[in-house]
């Protein structure tokens, strides 16, 4: 039987990136797999269009929008809520919309997914991946950090692309609307009943277009504030 | 009185003013609780002496420090909670806005066909009809 993957995608005014990402899917998956996409476009103004013809019947695409900007966890959220009501998906990947997740590499976590895995992270450091200097020693000393405070260690501090199983995705909701939420999924792992995790070596693609729009490095304090502020302040289990 | 002082008592009865002239029709309990704060205040400024009376009373050296103490504790609490609120806040923001996108999210190419929980569930939970 054909493996059923849904993909949870953010999107935040992601115009020119987000036609040639989901096309580069649909290539990628044909033949092999069920893919269906949760967009989630993050208050985009004006809001996000895709074209009608890019789905098939093996590759659907569900569009769902932000009437404002919320941040990538709350949209990563809301994909996570729309594709957990479909009973019928084997594998969820999330993936970012600007390109630099490969469509392939989106797919082979996805697989790890099939052959038993809970949670599998990408790592852009044993893949080939153009990281600049400055952006590496960051990630690399996130690294410390998110080990300190998750108690998981990985190679790859905050990568976008990610696979869960549904038993994984159920128990991992997101509080964390900004960019903290990356360490929020893995707080939750490690609380979670026991989870099969790996890492498996992906590509990620720094563009020019990635690069002026995505986190600046100095996006750490941000992403430590709303932790801090979410642990003193928030209510319930977070 | 000192230049300060003056000051001082300008700004407390010129925002007093203000306010009684813009805010009367609308908030007029507040305007009572505000006056006699800022008329208590406005005294005590007049009369420094009478704080500092006040304040070796129970043993604090001056009048501004016998007001400034119980400031700070207040401040510091209100912008706990403050921030808390904010946090509140902004999760309910977030259950609105994700229950607006989830209700009409929608399959793309197929214009007719709802994405988001048909009309005769039940539940709240979003479930895509295809």
């Amino acid at each position: 039987m054909t493996a059923r993957v849904a993909i949870l995608m953010p999107a935040y005014d992601e115009r020119v990136a987000l036609g040639p990402t989901l096309a580069s899917l649909r290539e990628a998956a044909r033949d092999r797999y069920v893919v269906t996409v949760f967009v989630v476009d993050d208050g985009s103004e004006p809001p996000l269009q895709i074209d009608a013809d890019l789905p098939t019947r093996a590759f659907r695409v569900v569009l769902a929008r932000h009437p404002i900007n919320l941040g990538q966890g709350a949209a990563l959220e809301t994909a996570r809520q729309l594709a957990l009501a479909r009973g019928d998906v084997d594998a969820y990947v999330t993936m970012d919309s600007d390109g630099q997740h490969g469509a392939a590499d989106a797919l082979r976590l996805a697989e790890r997914v099939l052959s038993g895995a809970d949670v599998v992270f990408g790592d852009r450091f044993a893949g080939a991946s153009n990281v600049p200097r400055l952006r590496s020693v960051v990630l690399r000393a996130a690294r410390l950090f998110e080990w300190a405070v998750t108690g998981l260690r990985l190679a790859d501090a905050h990568n976008g692309l990610r696979a869960f199983s549904r038993r994984a995705l159920e128990q991992i909701p997101i509080r964390q609307n900004g960019m903290a939420h990356a360490t929020e999924i893995k707080q939750r792992i490690r609380r979670a009943t026991p989870l099969v995790v790996t890492e498996v070596p992906v590509s990620v693609r720094y563009t020019k277009e990635s690069l002026a729009k995505g986190q600046r490095s100095l996006g750490v304090f941000g992403i430590v504030h709303d932790l801090a502020i979410q642990y003193i302040f928030g209510e319930g289990e977070a | 009185m000192t230049l300060a002082a003056g000051l001082l008592l300008v700004l407390v009865f010129g925002l007093l003013v203000y306010d009684w002239v813009t805010l009367r029709a609308k908030n007029r309990r507040v305007l009572v609780v505000e006056t006699a704060a800022f008329v208590a205040g406005a005294f005590f400024i007049a009369f420094p002496s009478r704080a500092t009376e006040l304040a070796n009373l129970v043993g604090i050296g001056r009048g501004v420090d016998f007001f400034l103490y119980p400031t700070v504790i207040w401040l510091v609490r209100e912008s706990l909670l403050t921030r808390r609120r904010r946090l509140e806040d902004a999760e309910r923001i977030t259950q609105l806005a994700r229950a607006v996108a989830i209700a009409e999210a929608r399959l793309v190419g197929e214009p007719g066909q709802s994405a988001g929980a048909p009309p005769h569930s039940s539940g709240p939970s979003a479930s895509i009809t295809t």
